[in-house]
């Protein structure tokens, strides 16, 4: 006789329990199924009412990857709790850590003139567009008033590099605090390049800044798309791109692009752009509704399909480009992938929940104000203060941080009561984005069938997924992007 | 031309909530009047202005498949509510199912 038990003898002989999931179609023969941790599995359109009536077979296939995904457990398990708590945990840690990211806008001139231009900039001349000493003083108060172990201290405009006297006076003020505050401190300038100097890029340099940069494509698109005294963007652009990169090292410069009508037939030319000029990734940007490109129609000249279009035609272009050994990456994507294939949160403000307004990063202005992201500046520039938190020389960190400007926009937009996102199942991949929402419709959850950001995300979604069905090469491909260091 | 489609839904098989939100999920391609009486639940589907025939019955036709969804995901939360209020009470708490 054997000393052992039939394998009969181990057959989980009582029904299996359900977990708590989310589920939406992904075409006409699968589901998309994601756990509370956002994990997915995509299962055949007829399992899913088996499953949810617990009439699937025990010796299904399905069943060792739906336990091993925490969306079903055997009666009395415990693991699969513990596991999806902290997996939880794991993903909303950021939340306890507050803000890291500070944007000090110091000052809205500008020597581009871009039609999509989202900060309505200003005129090289007008002074009146400078944050002054005592206010970046006081926003520095308000900088080390966070928590956040990491602090990114990042400078915009504008350009800039046009009171590059007030990003010396912050940098060396921030670093003198430190001395005492002992932060992992980290300064960004977003530069054009076109007014780079060796003064700039030795000052740079001395204190570990980091570039990023705008690059719209090729030259004829570039220039096209930024306009400046002398149409000359694109060649400054390459000649700042070279010195910054001989002094300050390779990788510490980085350039963001923004799609415009003219940009939608040109995606592989754009990639191949990057590519010339030594980048390993792109982020296929969108415009968004905000500043000149609303005055000047240029956030109308295209629609979200068309957008996607263009978006996963790059991305084709891509995966093809690694498949050929030529390792680069779409930066949206990894972004998403990220939140798809890891328990990590990136910590993107766009695709957040809580929103990022606020608690992931926060805006000081040139005039002093205070916002609760880059786009509610953008906004102010447009006449609508909805997010304005208040004034850094008249109010106090808990004024600001406790305004009902910003309670209300995180706490009504929070997508796990909003509708139909609180069914969705792709919700823990996307963001609550009040700011944009109040722009387009005017409320801050507004009606998500009709809101193009819910649009254009949903597809993203199911697109990556579907790709990495389709394919074991691109999956094993996203899995890099997803886990990079 | 206004379009208009009427469905009825049995109120022992169906949630009113389901119906609402499957209503809310088409807005942006029709319009859903919910009404209740003996016992069943009869949804006046009207088209929006500028959505033409085809489109219109895609959207009436997807509207089932989503009540059909909803009433599930309607189950299934029902079910699985005390294990998620539990999950998550284990995420933010410092306890542990196990008492040392």
């Amino acid at each position: 006789m054997s000393k052992f038990q039939k394998l009969e003898f181990y057959v989980q002989q009582r029904p299996y329990e359900l977990l708590p999931f989310k589920f939406d179609r992904l075409n006409d023969n699968e589901y998309v199924i994601t756990n509370m941790a956002g994990e997915y599995h995509v299962i055949p359109l007829p399992m899913l009412e088996p499953l949810i009536n617990k009439t699937l077979a025990i010796t299904s296939e399905l069943i060792p990857t739906l336990r091993s995904k925490q969306f079903i457990r055997f009666p009395n398990e415990q693991a699969p709790l513990q596991l999806l708590a902290l997996k939880i945990r794991t993903r909303l840690s950021r939340l306890a850590q507050f803000t890291n990211l500070h944007i000090f806008v110091v000052t809205l001139r500008c020597d581009h003139s871009c039609p999509y231009c989202q900060v309505s900039r200003q005129s090289e001349s007008k002074g009146e567009f400078d944050m002054t000493s005592e206010m970046a003083d006081r926003s520095l108060d308000f900088v080390f008033r966070s928590p956040n172990p990491a602090i990114k201290i990042e400078f915009q405009g504008g350009e800039p590099l046009l009171n590059f006297e007030m990003v010396k006076y912050v940098v060396l003020e921030a670093k003198k605090r430190n001395l005492k505050a002992g932060r992992n401190l980290q300064f960004v300038i977003a530069t054009t390049l076109s007014l780079l100097t060796d003064e700039v890029l030795e000052f740079c340099k001395q204190h570990n800044i980091v570039l990023s940069s705008s690059l719209d494509g090729p030259m004829d698109l570039h220039n096209a798309n930024r306009p400046r005294p002398g149409r000359d963007s694109h060649q400054r652009f390459e000649v700042g791109l070279k010195k910054a990169r001989a002094a300050l090292g390779y990788d510490q410069v980085s350039a963001l692009m923004t799609t415009t009508d003219k940009s939608l037939p040109r995606a592989r030319d754009i990639i191949d752009e990057y590519l010339r000029l030594g980048f390993d990734g792109i982020f296929l940007r969108t415009l968004s509704p905000y500043g000149f490109a609303i005055k000047t129609k240029k956030f109308m000249s295209y629609d979200t399909e068309r957008w996607l279009e263009f978006y996963k035609e790059g991305l084709d272009y891509i995966i093809e480009l690694n498949k050929s050994g030529i390792r680069f990456v779409e930066q949206y994507s990894s972004l998403v992938l990220t939140k798809m294939l890891t328990s990590g949160d990136p910590g993107f403000v766009d695709l957040m929940n809580p929103a990022g307004a606020g608690i992931a990063a926060i805006v000081f202005n040139y005039d002093g104000s205070v916002y609760a992201s880059d786009e509610s500046r953008m906004l102010a520039e447009m006449g609508d203060h909805t997010f304005r938190l208040g004034n850094i020389l008249e109010h106090s960190y808990e004024e600001i941080i406790l305004s009902d400007q910003l309670l209300d926009a995180l706490e009504n937009s929070f997508t796990l009561s909003a509708p139909m996102c609180s069914d969705c199942a792709f919700e823990p991949y996307c963001g609550a984005e009040p700011v944009y929402h109040h722009a387009m419709h005017k409320d801050l959850v507004a009606r998500k069938p009709e809101s193009s950001f819910c649009k254009r995300n949903m597809a993203i979604f199911k697109h990556l997924i579907e790709l990495m069905g389709n394919d074991e090469d691109t999956k094993r491909i996203f899995m890099g992007w997803a886990n990079r260091c | 031309m206004k379009r208009e489609a009427t469905l009825v839904f049995d109120e022992r098989l169906y949630d009113v909530q389901v119906l609402q939100k499957a209503a809310y999920r088409a807005m942006n391609s029709l319009t859903a009047e919910i009404t209740n009486a003996d016992g069943k639940f009869s949804c006046v589907l009207s088209s929006n202005i500028g959505i033409d025939e085809s489109s219109f019955l895609f959207a009436v036709q997807e509207f089932k498949k989503d009540v059909l969804d909803y009433q599930l995901r309607h189950r299934l939360n029902a079910e699985t509510l005390p294990i998620k209020n539990l999950i998550l009470g284990l995420a933010f708490s410092k306890t542990g199912l196990i008492s040392e």
